[in-house]
Parts: C-alpha cells; structure tokens; sequence
C-alpha cells in the first residue's frame, strides 16, 4: 500500500543522482515508444503491430508520468517535454536510430525494454517515496513487453538459418551499449545503493542483465561475452551516454510535438 | 491459428466472450490477446485455440428453418 511520506530532505549528490535517474528512464521510455510506433504499421502479422501500438502507449504514459515527477526537483516539465533539443535527450543509445529492420525492433524489445525494467525492479522498494508508489504499475504492464520480446525473439531464431543469422547480428549490435548503459561501479553508483534509492546499480545490475537475456543469446547461437567492466571512456554518468549527438533529430520534433505546437493548450 | 478470447469483469461473473486472434504459439497468443483486449478493466481473461473447441450439438443441423427463425433470419 502506497503512504504518503513526509518530503526528506536529500543531500545535493543524491537528489541529482535520482532526478538523473528519473530523466534517463523518461527519456529512454519516450524513444522506446517512438521505435515500437514506427512498426505499428510495418509488423509482420496484424496482431503485433497492435502489439507495438499497445507497447508504445504503455512506454509513453511512463514517461510521462517520469517526467511529472521531475517538477519535484524544480524542473519546468513542458520544457523538458517539448522545449530540449536531441543532445540534452539522456536516452539509451541503442534508442538514437529507428529499428531498420524486425529483427533490430524484437532485439529492442528483447533487450532494450527488459534493460530498462532491471533498472525499474531496482527502484522497486526504493526510499525516494515517489517514484515506489508509481513502480509497480509500470511493471505490471512490462511483464507483457518482455512476453512479447521473449516470444518473438523465439520465434525468428527457430524460423531458419537467415533469420537466425539476422537477429544474431541484430543482438550483438545493441548488446555492448546497453551493457555500458548500466553503469560503471562509482561513488555515485554506490551512493544510491547505500540511501536505498536503488536495490542495486552498475555490475550488479548487469549482471541480473546478462542473466536475463543469455538464454536467448544462446538460442541464436551467439557466443557473445561481454567484458567486464565495459569501455566507459567518454562515459557520461548523467545522461548514461557516450555521444552527445543525441537521437535522431526527427524523431525528437515528432516526440516534441513540433507540428502540433499551435494546438498546444497546457 | 486463430483463438478464441473470453473474459469477465468480476470474480462470479459468466465468461464472454471478447473476440479472436490470430497467433503461430500460445506465447505469441497471450501476448496479442493483452495487447488487443486489455483496453477495459478486466478481472481474468482465457484463450482458446479454435480448433480445440468440441461441438456438442448445433440445431443448424436438425432443425435448419427452426434455427434461422430463432436467429431471427
């Protein structure tokens, strides 16, 4: 049951690390949901490009619902909503491009989107009074994201050599970056773990990732071992980023709503 | 394949029946069945693969005037 907490104060180092946190699940949620979007039209069979529709809503009422919990940190919501450019998205950079192909939006849904929701089970009886009671339903609606990713990662890796091959390549291609993505074991890392902010953070958190998705890797026969720990070289713990380039420019002035500016009443 | 869906508001209530799917497995199926379905406040909700479904009688096939006329044909 949700209680209502008195607001405590937090430390500075602290408070930018969950208002971060925050920004980096909102902003990955909103891309998440612009990639299964442009499937709703192009999936393979009918039922899973409503499937992507279902998605894309489920992963953009998070984000919003991320963001709102922003103006708690004195953020201007609408801003960060409609007024940022691509390089201040803090997005996953497996979420900068649209999947080109199936294969590339089953390998984001099998690995970018269960990614996302280790983090989110971390936050789960998280201290940050906020953002626990909003967890749960987040995650309710996640188990049929990762059902839909798991079957038809399945699927195609049981459907013949060429398919096999292709979501291999498609897997191997997002791996690394989401790995990185988790973080690496830092002060600030190890900060929110001992507030209790997050049940746990950097390997830690890879670890449960590699656990996770290695039963599909190992169906389409990839023998791929990640290094531990990553490559953080030009690492932003901030935004989880190594480019600054941010996601594709199109993309974010569909997301900003850039046509509809006029039609805009909040 | 195609199946069949159900549910129901409340514990006690009859099943309804929703509508279908078209799925390859019963993973795929319980997945589309959510996505296409879940935009009410359901209690439960079952699939069934059509095929799995067993006549027990059909009145079509004895009374065929009595049938249409019950249907309102």
């Amino acid at each position: 049951m949700a209680t209502v907490e008195p607001t405590v104060a937090l430390d500075a180092e602290t408070g930018a690390a969950i208002r971060d946190l925050i920004l980096v699940l909102a902003d990955s949620k909103r891309l998440l949901g612009m990639r299964y979007a442009e499937w709703i039209l192009g999936a393979p069979e009918l039922e899973a490009g409503i499937a992507c529709a279902s998605m894309a809503q489920d992963e953009w009422g998070h984000a919003r619902l991320l963001y709102s919990l922003l103006r708690d940190f004195g953020e201007d919501v609408v801003m960060l909503e409609h007024g940022r450019e691509p390089s201040a998205y803090f997005s996953m950079e497996a979420l900068d491009r649209p999947a080109a192909e199936w294969t590339d939006l089953v390998a984001l849904n099998a690995f970018a989107d269960t990614a996302l929701s280790l983090q989110l089970e971390a936050l789960r009886g998280t201290s940050y009074a906020p953002v626990r009671q909003r967890v749960e339903k987040m995650l309710e609606e996640e188990r049929f994201h990762a059902a839909h990713g798991e079957a038809w990662f399945r699927r195609v890796a049981d459907s013949g050599d060429v398919a096999r091959a292709a979501l291999r390549a498609s897997a191997e291609r997002v791996l690394p970056g989401l790995l990185r993505w988790f973080g690496p074991d830092s002060p600030r890392a190890a900060g929110l773990v001992r507030q209790r902010v997050v049940d746990a953070a950097g390997s830690e958190l890879r670890q449960r990732f590699i656990a996770a998705v290695q039963p599909l890797l190992e169906r389409v026969g990839s023998d791929f071992s990640p290094a531990e720990p990553p490559d953080f070289g030009g690492f932003n713990e901030s935004s989880r980023r190594v480019s600054t380039e941010g996601p594709d420019p199109e993309t974010i002035a569909r997301v900003r709503g850039d046509l509809n500016r006029a039609f805009r009443l909040d | 394949m195609v199946y069949e869906v159900f549910a129901r508001k409340s514990r006690g209530e009859p099943l309804r029946h929703i509508g279908n799917l078209n799925a390859p497995d019963d993973a795929l199926a319980r997945v589309y069945a959510y996505s296409k379905y879940d935009e009410e406040k359901w209690f439960d909700m079952w699939i069934v693969p059509r095929d799995r479904f067993i006549e027990v009688f059909n009145r079509a096939d004895v009374e065929p005037a009595r049938a249409a006329t019950a249907a309102g044909g």
